[in-house]
Order: C-alpha cells, then structure tokens, then sequence
C-alpha cells in the first residue's frame, strides 16, 4: 500500500511549483490551472491523497440521497457532477458546474436551467437535459433524505419542461428570486433512470469510485474525462482515499502517524495543539461556510413570550469569551441572526454587546428576575456543550436559575417532536442562505417580510425587505446565535488546494512531495 | 461430563440468549428518539419525518417487531441497516471475522505469560514475588482499555514510530496480510486481559497447590518447574481454562473500545458507529451476535474444564446427573 505511494511521490518533483501555485489559489474561486504545464497534459498524476472523516460505519452509503454522514455527501460531491456550488464572489452568486447558466424570468417564476456543452457521463453518453430533470426529481422520487429536497420544496418539477438536449423550463411553485442558491447548494446530476448507486454507476464527477468498502474506505480515481478543465478546474491527483475513521483522536492520530495527509473535523483543543506541530497545518472554513450555533427560546415557554426577557438574555452572553475559551478563535462572533457570509447577510446591524447590567435591568422589568430555566444541549456540533455551559455561566451572572441538561451524542434531535418542546435548546444549522431556510410560524410580520425578499421582482425591494426582517430578528427574535462555527481540518504539509465549502472539496487537491 | 450435561448447558445459554435478546432489542428501543429524527435532520417537515418513520417499520408495536425481528434472527436475518439498508448479516459475516482474529492473537499472546506468572505466584502465595505479580496485575486490571491503548499509541506509534497508530486495512485486503497493523490493537488487548488471566490461574494454582497429591509430590521432594508442571498444572488446569474463557469474553467486550481507538474494521467499531447513527437494527443485530460468542465462549470454557477437572471424573459412574 505505502510503496505506490512512494512511487507515485518521486514522480512528482516537476510538480512542486504547480502544486504550491494551487495551494494558494485553492482557497480562491479560481484554480489552478497552470497545473496543466507541470503533468505534461496528462493531468492526474499528482499521487494519492489519503482524507480521513468521521464516516459512518456500515450506514455510508453511494446513494448519496440516503447517506445520512458528511463522508457520503463529500464522496458523492467528487463522483457526481454539481449543478454549481454557492460562491458570493461571482455575479449570480453562485459558481457553475455543470450548469452553463440559469435565467430568471422577469416574473421569477420561471428558471431556465443551461447545461454546458460536451459535459459526458462515464458510459460516454452526454449529459442532457432529461438527466438534469431526472436528477432534480431523483431526491423525491428515491425517497431521499429531506436536506437533499430542496429543489421539489421550491419549484414545479412536475411541470418542469425539457425545451431542447441542453435547456430546461424550470417554473417555480411561488415566484422566488433565490432559487439559483437553492439549485447550486447541494445539487448533482445522475444519469435518467439511475436508481442503484453502485461504483459501476455512470457519473459526470472528477473522480470515479474505484473500490468502495462501507466503514472503512473508498479509492477514487481521477476521471479523465471530466468537464472541469472547460471551467478552468484541472484534477491533479491521480488519487483519493477517503478513510472512515470514527473516533476524532484516532483521525488526528493517522495524520500524525503518516496514514492519512488530511483529516476533517478535528476539535478545537487538537486544532490548537496541531498548528504547532511539526509537518502539519490546521485550516478551517470562512464565511459563508460555517455553521450557525443557535440557542433557541422557545416561546410558548412563558417568560420568553416576553420580548425583554428575551433581550436580556441575549445582552447576558459574553460572545467574545466563548470565541476565545471554547474555540481558541477559530469562530466568528455571531450576531443572532443567520447566514454569515452569504450575500443577503446584514452585517450592518450592531454588533450585541454584552451587557450583564442591562440584562439584569431588562429581567427585573418583566418580573422574571431569577427565573429559573433549563438549556439543553448536546454534542452535535463541535463546541455545543462548552458553549452551553459558559452561557449557563453568563446567564446566572445575571441572576438567572440557569442549569444545564447534558445529553449524549446522538440524543438531541433524536426525537425531534420532544426537542421542538423544550424550553431552551442548543441546535445548529449547516451554511445556508437566510431567506429560503426561514421557519415561519413565530413572528407574522417577519414571515411577510421574508416571502417579500425571495419574491419582489424588484432587487431592491427584495433587498429592503429581506434586511429589514433581519433587524427585527436581531431585535426581537427568539434565537441566540453567539458563534459562527467552521470545520477545522488538519492537513499534512504539502496538501494543498482543498477548497471549505459546505463540507471540503477535494476534488483540486495537490501533494506536494517535499 | 456427559453429552447430556453439554445439552443441558447449551439449552441454559439459549434460555440466556433468548432473555438477553429481549433486553437488547427493548432497551435499544425504548431510547429517546430513533434513526428517523436522525436520519431526517433538522429541516424536515413532519411528513417527511412519518414517512421515514414508516419506511423503517418504525410505526409498529415494540413486541410485533421483537418477535418478528426474533423469529428472522432465527433464520440467520438480522434485520437491515436504517440509513443505507445493508442486511446487519452482511456486516456482521464481513467484520466477525476481523474481530476473532483480534481477540484470538490476543488470547493466545495472554495465555503464555499468564500461565507461567499464575502459576509462579500461586505457588509461592504470600511471598514476595506473589506480593509484586499481585500488585502489577492489579495496576493492569485498574486501567481501562482506552487509556492503556492510548500509551501504547503515544509510546509505539508517535514517540518511536514503530507501529500505525491507526488500522486501517487497505481496500480488498483482510487484516492478516498486515501484521504491522495488528500489533497495537492486538497488544491493547493483551494488557487488558493479562492482569485478570494471571490472577484467575494464580488463584486455580494457590488452591491446586493445597491439594493432598501435590502436597505429597512436595514431600516427596519434587519442586519448581517440574512440581508446577506435572502436580500442580493438572489439577489446576480446569479452573484455569474456565477463568481464561471468562478473560477471552472479557476481550470481546474490550475489542469494543480498542477496535474503536484503532478505527480496527471489527464487530465493535461497527457496533460503536451504529451507536452514534442510532442505527438500531445494526445495535440489535450486532449486539445479539456479540451476547450469541461471548456465551459460546463461556459455554465452551465450562464443558473444557469440567472434562479437565478430576474431581469431575469419578461423577461419570453416577450416570451424569448433575
């Protein structure tokens, strides 16, 4: 196992500046595509890289509908082809994969879906329009996991209409100005009629699965045949080995040990250990891609009807101490509304300070002063617990009858309908735009106001209204969201080119074998 | 021993089976929540969460679905993974294998050091030597698993790079074409169960060693090696075997934690991941065949030692009645 890999190193040296140049372009939207020089027009020689995940045990799955671990959706992300992928640098917010363009009708009911020219599965047959619509239908009609049904819950897949090999007529159940985020956060295209993923099914990825073990590993080799060099996106491995390793010390443990060049989600306490170590570097994802850690009040709880309680426990939490002691800084200090990063964010709101007098003031006003509460919370999202436990701090700092209910992994959103019921609770949400995520039900006038900024027809209007719903989250919302939270991944010297997204791409990863 | 015994035996550890097989499909049921609020996620509608619920069978009384779930187990189906619908048989016939190797090598690594040290300390009871075993024993049985696993990690794999400090088996290959990786898991598990092999023969030994036959060989001037080996072994050999089937039990409980620390492709990291996806049908299924080798192992260790046991040799004339 090692030797080939040694092999595949020495051949690599003409490669060291490519490699290097990819590093420092990989984080950018662009990429490397001076690499073309290096391999001699070949491509896909740069050797194996070894990433390590958490996984899932026998659960991984290649359907990636049904995959419930972040290994199955990074694995499916280098095999199949994305729609496009969510990037605020470029002018229709995202970047294309597969996709050529989308055009909205003036009305915003209509999408018009171009796919690009010469993109080809791996049976040689092109990419066309009856593939995208299959492929827009496969996650309602292969009874796939509710994150991957974005599409269905938004637009009319039934009366979506294939207008020629390479465009598709896409109208949307409500008019909707977002929708190209929604078609570029988590799409790929399969080929019609796909419903067995197996490593012999056609794909349109960089890479193709070459051997697929449940709990234990897969070996993807490049596919030569891929589009991505049209969008100036050149592979340079030759391969990936995306390992399953459980336990998070062990993962830090193979890069350590040599078995492994990356390894994803790595805890703070090792992030900050590891950055002084030898031979490895730690990154972790910027805005947009970080999860939101919210703490919700719920509001048929009685003294959180109350809007001043409310404030006053928001006012109560000391942000920048759970950014500094539980994260060691690798997170961004949140501002209880959602979606840092992305282009509809209101970064121009206030930043909440923390106010322990005001708090305390703001409670005795509504006659809850002492209240008793309980926060529940749970492993879920890397830092949760010790977040929760600082705020059950900050809150008795104010007086507050704070305790801390525990759970173990697993636990918290188990039984969603008991987790929906408690009074106060920890919960977070992976990297997504704010308007088509909002749960309306709590507060009328920001429902409308969210329906009027993903549906005006005129931007600014859009724009107006989806900042004002804003403002009055962060001033009256029901939801504490302290930190921003990225995936810290550790890598090896000499890896370069994995670009954070929702979860990391691999897919222009570079070795570099000094 | 009559086969009669051993029928007898084998039916107890099916009675036992059968009530450990209710005490892991309910308490694996019973828990806050199951794979459809996992699976599901967060942004799910209620439909989209009853639908789930109905497509894993979910939806069913507890005691249908235990008996249905028992009468398949019977016929060699354990039911299928909730997230990617692996049959739990499948999983359990790929990894099983794995994980008997491990706590096999293992067994047989403990068996020698603990032979020799039992026996060396029984004999000599209350001397110093004895004194110092018991103390090294008992500082080996204090440690966990996992701790005793990460010093070997930080020692053999990082400090001096000898050993991978992960397992992980390269695709298409089985572990034993990987010695190298064997090694750390396999010595965990020898650490974890040499402290309470020892004692388990040291105390076979101590009270063998009181027997009127040794006692006789003693004054007939027979001593050392020899007196351990040809007086002491024999009669000692029965309680000894029982207390090492006990040990090697213990191991498949341990390869649980080690398998896990080493990402080691076995039944108890199988078991671990399917914990945290909730995966009940993987638990139970896995579980069940976990219970089904530890009480075979056990069973066999009691049928060995009642047939090396001498003082269970005269019972035979009583035609076996127990």
């Amino acid at each position: 196992m090692r030797s080939p890999d040694r092999r595949a190193f020495l051949g690599l040296g003409a490669l060291t500046a490519a490699g290097i140049a990819g590093f420092l372009t990989g984080c950018s939207s662009s990429s490397s595509s001076s690499s073309q020089d290096g391999e001699g027009g070949e491509g896909g020689d740069g050797g194996t890289l070894r990433a390590a995940f958490a996984g899932g045990g026998s659960s991984e799955t290649l359907n990636y509908l049904l995959g419930p671990t972040a290994l199955d959706f990074v694995r499916a992300r280098l095999v199949h082809g994305a729609l496009g992928a969510i990037d605020a640098g470029q002018p229709d917010g995202v970047r294309y994969g597969v996709l050529e363009s989308i055009e909205i009708s003036d009305d915003l009911a209509t999408y018009t879906l171009r796919l690009r020219d010469a993109v080809a599965f791996t049976d040689g047959s092109p990419v066309t329009a009856a593939d995208l619509l299959y492929s827009l239908r496969a996650p309602d009609e292969l009874g796939g996991l509710p994150f991957t049904r974005l599409a269905g819950r938004n637009f009319d897949l039934a009366a979506a209409r294939v207008v020629d090999d390479r465009t598709l007529d896409l109208p949307t159940l409500t008019p909707i100005a977002d929708g190209r985020l929604l078609l570029c956060q988590s799409m790929l295209v399969v080929k019609e009629g796909v419903t067995e993923f197996t490593p012999q099914t056609p794909s349109c990825g960089p890479f193709v699965i070459e051997a697929f073990e449940p709990g234990r590993q897969t070996v993807l080799r490049r596919n030569p045949d891929w589009f991505g060099p049209a969008i100036g996106e050149e592979v340079s491995l030759s391969e990936i080995h995306l390992l399953s390793i459980g336990d998070p010390e062990a993962r830090v443990n193979a890069l350590r040990g040599g078995q492994a060049e990356f390894v994803s989600g790595v805890s703070p306490a090792t992030a900050r250990t590891l950055a002084d170590a030898e031979g490895v570097a730690v990154t972790a994802g910027e805005p947009p891609y970080v999860s939101n850690l919210r703490f919700v009040m719920n509001l048929a709880h009685p003294p959180f009807q109350d809007e001043r309680v409310r404030r006053a426990f928001r006012l109560a939490i000391d942000r920048q101490a759970i950014v500094d002691t539980v994260y060691f800084g690798r997170a961004h200090l949140g501002n209880d509304v959602p979606a840092l990063g992305f282009p509809g964010y209101h970064a121009e709101l206030e930043q909440r300070a923390h106010d322990p007098e005001a708090a305390e003031a703001l409670l005795r006003e509504a006659g809850h002063a002492g209240m008793a509460i309980e926060l529940t919370a749970g492993p879920e999202l890397t830092g949760m617990v010790e977040t929760a436990t600082l705020m059950v701090e900050h809150l008795r700092a104010i007086g507050v009858d704070a305790t801390l209910n525990e759970l173990p992994a697993g636990q918290l959103f188990a039984d969603y309908e008991a987790y929906q019921r408690l009074p106060f609770a920890a919960g977070y949400n992976p990297p997504a735009p704010f308007e088509p995520n909002h749960t309306p039900g709590n507060f009328p006038d920001i429902d409308e106001l969210v329906v009027t900024a993903r549906s005006a027809t005129a931007e600014a209007d859009r724009t107006a209204a989806s900042r004002e719903a804003q403002r009055l989250l962060w001033e009256r919302g029901n939801e504490i969201i302290p930190v921003f939270v990225p995936t810290v991944d550790a890598h090896a010297d000499g890896v370069g080119g994995v670009r954070h997204l929702q979860f990391p791409d691999l897919s222009l990863a570079t070795l570099d074998p000094a | 021993m009559t086969w009669r015994d051993v029928a007898l035996r084998g039916l107890v550890a099916a009675g036992t089976l059968l009530v450990l097989s209710a005490v892991i499909f309910f308490s694996t049921d019973v828990l806050p929540g199951d794979a459809a609020g996992i699976i599901a996620g967060q942004d799910a509608t209620e439909r989209e969460r009853a639908e789930i619920r109905e497509r894993l069978g979910l939806d069913r009384p507890a005691v249908v679905r235990y008996l249905e779930w028992l009468g398949d187990a019977a016929t060699g189906d354990l039911g299928r993974s909730a997230a990617a619908g692996r049959p739990v048989a499948e999983v359990l016939a790929e990894r099983l294998g794995n994980s008997v190797l491990l706590v096999a090598l293992a067994a047989a690594v403990v068996a020698v050091p603990a032979l020799v040290l039992g026996l060396a300390a029984g004999l000599r009871a209350g001397r110093p030597l004895d004194r110092a075993l018991s103390s090294l024993t008992v500082v080996l049985l204090a440690l966990p698993e996992f701790l005793l696993a990460t010093g070997l990690v930080v020692l053999l794999a990082q400090h001096w790079s000898l050993f991978p400090a992960v397992s992980m088996v390269p695709a298409g290959d089985a572990p034993w074409q990987h010695p190298d990786l064997l090694v750390l898991p396999v010595a965990s598990l020898v650490l974890g169960g040499l402290g309470v092999a020892t004692r388990l023969v040291r105390a076979a030994a101590a009270s063998a060693a009181e027997h009127p036959a040794v006692e006789q060989a003693r004054l007939d001037g027979e001593s050392g090696a020899r007196l351990a080996w040809s007086y002491v072994l024999p009669a000692a050999a029965g309680p000894a075997l029982q207390g090492f089937t006990v040990m090697v039990a213990g191991l498949l409980g341990g390869s649980l934690v080690v398998e896990t620390l080493f990402a080691y492709p076995g039944i108890g990291h199988e078991v671990a991941q399917a914990v945290t996806y909730r995966d009940t049908a993987m638990v139970q299924g896995l579980g069940l065949a976990l219970a089904g080798a530890v009480l075979l192992v056990l069973l066999a260790g009691d049928v060995l030692a009642r047939a090396l046991d001498p003082r269970s040799r005269p019972a035979r004339r009583g035609g076996g009645a127990a």
